[in-house]
């Protein structure tokens, strides 16, 4: 068997050195001037939607419905997205299951933040988001319904009331197939299976994109006045994380390039139930239906630190307070149990059969008759591009929505429910603000000179003809190993720097990386590399504000500094690309009727 | 293996298929099963009714499964792979919603028709001799050794998937027709399309895809140097003899491989007359050879 | 430097301990430059509880980064990486490599079927999507008022389309579906579970067109029963049932044209008409009279054969008649019963 192995090695390097690497660059706007390659038809859009989870989808149907030219790139097929994970539900203050408002909602999100969230961007969230769920509904969401007929709502943690909307346990996946829906319906454009390489800017304006064409091989240069980042989260940089391989920050590694700041990338929060074999998520959910947490003694721990909300304090708290069970010995096998057994089988069947699913499939446990062993993972990027009101950066034409983006909503800590919200509300602002510019302004001129993807062609040509260095899987596994050690529930100054360390050496090593296919098709060798390339800037990053902020609030935890201090670092962490160095910067919070308090749940 | 059932032998064995009946009564008379006459029921519906009228369909099924229970009959036998499936989806959708249940009960009593308390299960004569003490029985009486034949086993679909209603064995590697083969002396024949599908309940409505499903075994099968295809199922039976022509032409090339019910496969080696096989009821008939391997006498009945 | 209370806590001891095991696999190769197949045999090193995917991540990132293939979520909702384990569709992420181990055995991991292939266990899903597009996969009101909230949709109207909601579109299904062997243009279990979820929701006033389309050519009609897509389903949203869904609603609709209804129709007749299917009316009434005689050669082939039942005398059960009072029972509660629908919120205000 090993012997094979080796052989087929050895024929793997005599192709890649017979194969001619030459795949055709493919220029696809303009004039016949600059047209590098004749025979290849013009593309060109008013608005680029890049990534077809939640939020891209909500901005393309938005855009395409204002009547807009609109095309929405994305490395996955759109119900591929990791926004399908999403298993708990969505908040809006609809008042269904008992008295509601949107203050509170937008209070609880404050709360939550730790006091870093920007208020008016959360007041606006709060405020339209129950429209955003009627929509939703009219579009075909298949909720689960109260007696009367009405959309249920369940409790979520650090909620004032039963806010949460949900379908079973499986709200995500409702959600991105209604989306990917109406995008039949409005008939929006995808190119499926591109892999988008860089954002161009030009003099200042956002002028398209170049992207991989992943099942036929080749770059395109796609142009487009204005561009919606909507490619979700950078969980693949931690070991432990509940997110999809596909969630490797590919729209903050492009805008941050692109000459946009990163914002709050220190707050990534951890979830606390989600399985040690794979990091598969368990819902909170399964607490908000009334599931315990206990350690090895059986005990239901969370009383020490959240007596009031027990299991439903908010996640940072959850997973501190597990992560402390673990690590001073009172776990199971590196776990602690989540108990859904006193909930009874019809419950768990008709609430959380994904749950149950899930637990079965990956934990090797029916919830049903045993807990399930689970622990804090990454989950979920409160931090990401630096956007306004309406998504849209620095760079004018270029917006983010989403995961990938910081408007910011979550401040150090986002509620559960909150980010499939986020992703309606901004994406459909978003969609809505380009495709307004788009009518008012018309072309702006911004145009990607042939240079620019020659320079890039180049570029992509050196990495997919390397066959020197380390692969890119081994890479990725120390770097997400480092981040979960180092940078992980609880920090200090001196882990956070070994961990600096690690990942400028990972950046520097990650200059060769070797491939072994060096073909044009379907090459997801080539896109694994450009994908830990965006993982390792993310990370950067992240550690760099991490190791500035000298404070404990949110999901931001320094054992060195245990307190949070308003007085210093009430503000926002802005990381800027400086020749491919962080540079950080701060920008100060917006605070309109809740100063900070003392947080406890 | 029970010593005795309610027997279920479904429309075409009592019909068209009236070989596969007395060839299943005579193979129940050696291995000392009493078969109890179920003489009120219905079709099963085959499927169509359920695609139908699927409310009705449960009714029928309801009826059938309590006149087993009245009879004193704990399992159901049946020789058909749709009916053991549309009996079994029926009992399982009955025994997990009393509501329902219940509702159905109310309108059989309605009409003065036997109900039905969940207490019933069926089973096909290929899982009652294919293994635990009914195969023992079979290989007690499979006296004649039909060493030579070279049998392909035919599963059908509805005998195997979908497995959570069914579930006697591996829908992708099923082994019961093999050992039952085998146990008869014969040698099993491996081919992919043993679990496919034979186009039978399209073959009207939609002949050409019928066909298209309906030539692989048959080529395989010939390909492979089966002398005789072997299923436990009627309809499939039906499709690959009595369809074999069509599927012929179709494809443009000859078969002419016989079809055995798996009664008469077994019968054959546990040495029942001749006659209750009823051969002449085949469209594809036997060759001399295939039946001097049967250790069946060839002088009777000859068509070659 | 200050001692830290607690600095043992950054780091989880033992966060990675897991038990591991050998691997093997045999993997279906298919080079896009040579249109060339091949089966190439690799053993890895994996953690007790990996999955498919999980062993074929480990021969990418180890022994041969060209093996091509999706993957996304791996938690099984996603539905990128349905591939064939040991011949079955299968999502690689939800199929456990332990019990193969355990048992000795090497899986052969091979490319979907009924889908053209890209590289390895790449398929194009081009044609896949074609189907789905093609049953109007969206809900349509109409020219119904959108309300200002939410329809009022009852819990169990809702539960009607729970099931086929849960699909993932990962074609697993369509994989083994042997109608579309034999007619590639059938739209297949995937499109048809998906055009039940919009025909079973109560807000979707479009039933009557959807029903009309459906019964037409490669429509639900083609389905030929052999139950793999509920086999292969990983989500348990058993396609086949939805289609036969989808044949009571176009009963209930009048739609009984299709030779396939036509067909089914006999099947219930004959039970109240005598007990056993009347199988000599099978024929003329599923294809047509016309037709019928066309295939009267071969309709005397069958007859020699003692095929064709005496059509003078059928079948007759005994108590038959409790039957044809059971089937006029349910068709006076089916008459009065109204398609449910969902309630627009000032209907509810006002009732």
């Amino acid at each position: 068997m090993h012997d094979h192995v080796s052989r087929f090695r050895d024929a793997c390097y005599v192709l890649a050195v017979v194969r001619t690497p030459a795949y055709p660059a493919v220029y696809v706007r303009g004039t016949a001037a600059r047209r590098l390659f004749p025979e290849v038809s013009v593309i060109r859009h008013d608005v680029i939607v890049l990534g077809a989870g939640l939020a891209g989808m909500r901005a393309a149907i938005e855009a395409k419905r204002r009547g807009v030219d609109v095309a929405v790139i994305s490395k996955l097929h759109p119900t591929r997205s990791h926004s399908g994970a999403a298993e708990g539900g969505i908040n809006a203050a609809l008042g269904n299951a008992t008295e509601d408002s949107s203050d509170s909602h937008a209070f609880d999100t404050i709360k939550g933040s730790d006091y870093l969230g920007d208020q008016d961007a959360i007041e606006v969230f709060a405020r339209e988001a129950p429209n955003d769920i009627y929509e939703l509904e009219h579009m075909g969401a298949v909720f689960t319904r109260a007696a009367d007929g009405k959309l249920a709502q369940r409790p979520f943690g650090a909620a004032g009331a039963p806010r949460t909307v949900y379908s079973a346990d499986i709200t995500g996946h409702v959600l991105i197939h209604v989306l990917y829906e109406q995008l039949i319906k409005h008939d929006v454009k995808v190119y499926e299976e591109f892999f988008a390489t860089q954002v161009v800017v030009d003099e200042g304006r956002c002028a398209g994109v170049i992207a991989w064409d992943t099942k036929s091989g080749g770059l395109h240069a796609i142009e487009a006045n204005h561009v919606i980042l909507a490619t979700g989260g950078v969980g693949r940089m931690y070991y432990g994380t509940t997110n999809a391989f596909a969630c490797t920050g590919d729209g903050m590694s492009l805008a941050w390039r692109a000459g946009v700041p990163l914002k709050d990338m220190e707050f990534l929060q951890f979830h606390p139930t989600t399985l040690k074999s794979n990091g598969v998520l368990i819902t909170e959910g399964c607490r908000g239906e009334g599931g315990y947490l206990r350690n090895k003694d059986g005990d239901r721990f969370m009383v020490g630190d959240a007596p009031n909300a027990m299991e439903l304090a908010s996640r940072d708290v959850v997973s501190r307070a597990e992560w402390k069970e673990i690590a001073d010995g009172r776990g199971v096998d590196g776990c602690v149990m989540l108990d859904l057994t006193h909930l009874g089988w019809k419950k768990i069947k008709s609430r959380l059969p994904g749950s149950r699913e899930l637990a079965i499939d990956y934990a090797g446990v029916d919830p049903i008759e045993t807990p399930i062993p689970v622990r804090p993972g990454a989950h979920y990027m409160m931090g990401g591009v630096d956007c306004d009101l309406w998504g849209e950066t620095m760079v004018p034409g270029l917006w983010a929505a989403g995961e990938v983006a910081c408007v910011s909503i979550h401040g150090a800590n986002r509620l559960g429910g909150n980010s499939l919200m986020e992703t309606i509300v901004f994406g459909r602002r978003a969609g809505q603000a380009a495709a307004e510019r788009v009518l008012e302004q018309g072309d702006t001129g911004a145009r990607i000179e042939p240079g620019v993807l020659a320079d890039e062609d180049r570029r992509i040509a050196g990495i997919l003809n390397n066959d020197q260095g380390e692969r890119p899987g081994a890479l990725r596994e120390e770097l997400a190993k480092t981040m979960y050690d180092k940078a992980g529930v609880f920090r200090t100054e001196e882990a956070l720097a070994e961990c600096q360390a690690t990942v400028h050496d990972l950046r520097e090593r990650a200059q060769t990386l070797r491939l072994d296919d060096h073909g044009s098709v379907f090459n997801t060798d080539l896109t694994n590399a450009l994908e830990l390339l965006s993982l390792l800037e993310c990370a950067d990053c992240l550690v760099t504000s991490a190791l500035a902020r000298k404070e404990s609030r949110g999901a931001h935890s320094r054992l060195d500094h245990t307190e949070r201090d308003d007085e210093t670092w009430l503000k926002h962490t802005l990381n800027w690309c400086d020749d491919g160095e962080v540079r950080l910067d701060y920008r100060p919070v917006t605070i309109t009727k809740h100063q900070p308090l003392a947080r406890s749940y | 293996m029970q010593e005795r059932y309610a027997y279920y032998p479904g429309c075409l064995a009592s019909l068209s298929q009236k070989e596969l009946d007395s060839s299943t009564r005579a193979i129940a008379q050696k291995l000392d099963i009493e078969l109890v006459e179920m003489p009120s029921v219905t079709c099963c519906g085959a499927g169509d009714i359920h695609e139908a009228k699927p409310d009705y369909y449960l009714h029928i099924s309801a009826r059938i499964l309590g006149q087993a229970e009245q009879m004193g009959c704990e399992t159901i036998l049946s020789i058909c792979n749709v009916c053991t499936l549309n009996l079994r989806q029926a009992n399982k959708a009955l025994q997990e919603d009393a509501a329902l249940l219940n509702r159905i009960n109310d309108n059989l009593k309605e009409v003065g028709a036997a109900t039905y308390q969940g207490g019933v299960d069926i089973r096909h004569l290929l899982w009652e001799v294919s293994e635990g003490n009914g195969y023992e029985a079979f290989k007690s009486i499979a006296v004649k050794s039909l060493e030579g034949l070279k049998v392909a086993p035919f599963y059908g679909c509805q005998i195997l998937r979908p497995s959570k209603i069914l579930g006697f064995e591996n829908p992708d590697n099923p082994q019961s027709l093999e050992r039952l083969i085998e146990a008869c002396g014969a040698e099993p024949i491996d081919y992919p399309a043993k679990v496919k599908c034979c186009g039978f309940p399209i073959v009207l409505a939609r002949e050409d895809v019928a066909l298209g499903e309906l030539v692989q075994p048959l080529e395989q099968a010939v390909e492979a140097g089966a002398d005789v295809i072997v299923t436990p199922c009627p309809l499939c039976h039906l499709s690959l003899d009595a369809w074999q022509r069509k599927a012929a032409d179709f494809a443009g090339k000859e078969f002419g491989i016989p079809i055995l019910h798996l009664a008469q496969l077994l019968g054959a080696a546990a040495g029942i007359e001749e006659s209750e096989f009823k051969f002449k009821r085949h469209v594809t008939r036997l060759s001399p050879e295939v039946k001097a391997k049967l250790q069946v006498p060839s002088a009777i009945g000859t068509e070659a | 430097m200050t001692e830290i209370k607690n600095a043992h806590l950054t780091t989880l001891k033992g966060a990675y301990d897991t038990e591991l095991m050998e691997a093997t696999l045999r993997i279906r190769r298919w080079d896009p430059d040579t249109q060339r197949a091949r089966f190439d045999t690799f053993t890895v090193t994996v953690p007790v509880t990996a999955s498919v995917l999980d062993a074929l991540d480990a021969i990418k990132d180890t022994h041969d980064g060209t093996l091509a293939y999706r993957k996304s979520c791996r938690m099984a909702v996603c539905g990128s990486c349905g591939m064939r384990i040991d011949g079955g569709a299968a999502l690689a992420c939800k199929t456990p490599m332990k019990k193969f181990v355990d048992a000795g055995h090497t899986i052969t991991v091979s490319p979907m079927g009924n889908l053209p292939v890209i590289k390895d266990l790449v398929v194009d899903m081009a044609p896949f999507w074609e189907k789905i597009r093609a049953v109007k996969p969206y809900l349509d009101t109409k020219d119904e008022e959108v309300p200002d909230t939410e329809w009022r949709v009852a819990p169990e109207h809702g539960d009607m389309i729970h099931k086929e909601s849960l699909c993932i579109l990962c074609g697993c299904c369509v994989s083994e579906c042997n109608s579309m062997e034999s007619d590639p243009d059938f739209l297949g279990p995937a499109a048809l579970a998906k055009a039940y979820r919009f025909v079973g929701d109560t807000r979707d006033t479009d039933t009557r067109e959807r029903l009309r389309d459906l019964n037409g050519a490669h429509g639900i009609w083609d389905c030929t029963r052999c139950y793999f897509c509920n086999q292969r389903c990983p989500k348990g949203v058993d396609p086949r049932d939805a289609i036969a869904k989808l044949g009571a609603e176009s009963f209930k609709e009048g739609f009984v044209r299709d030779e396939g209804a036509r067909h089914a129709k006999v099947f219930v007749d004959s039970t109240f008409k005598g007990g056993y299917l009347r199988e000599t009316e099978l024929v003329p009434k599923t294809i047509g009279p016309v037709n019928a005689v066309k295939d009267i050669p071969f309709a005397l082939q069958l007859a020699r054969a003692g095929k064709v039942p005496n059509p003078l005398s059928p079948h007759k059960a005994k108590d038959n008649d409790e039957v044809k009072r059971l089937w006029k029972l349910l068709e006076k509660e089916a008459k009065g019963a109204e398609r449910p629908r969902a309630q627009h919120p000032d209907a509810v205000r006002e009732g």
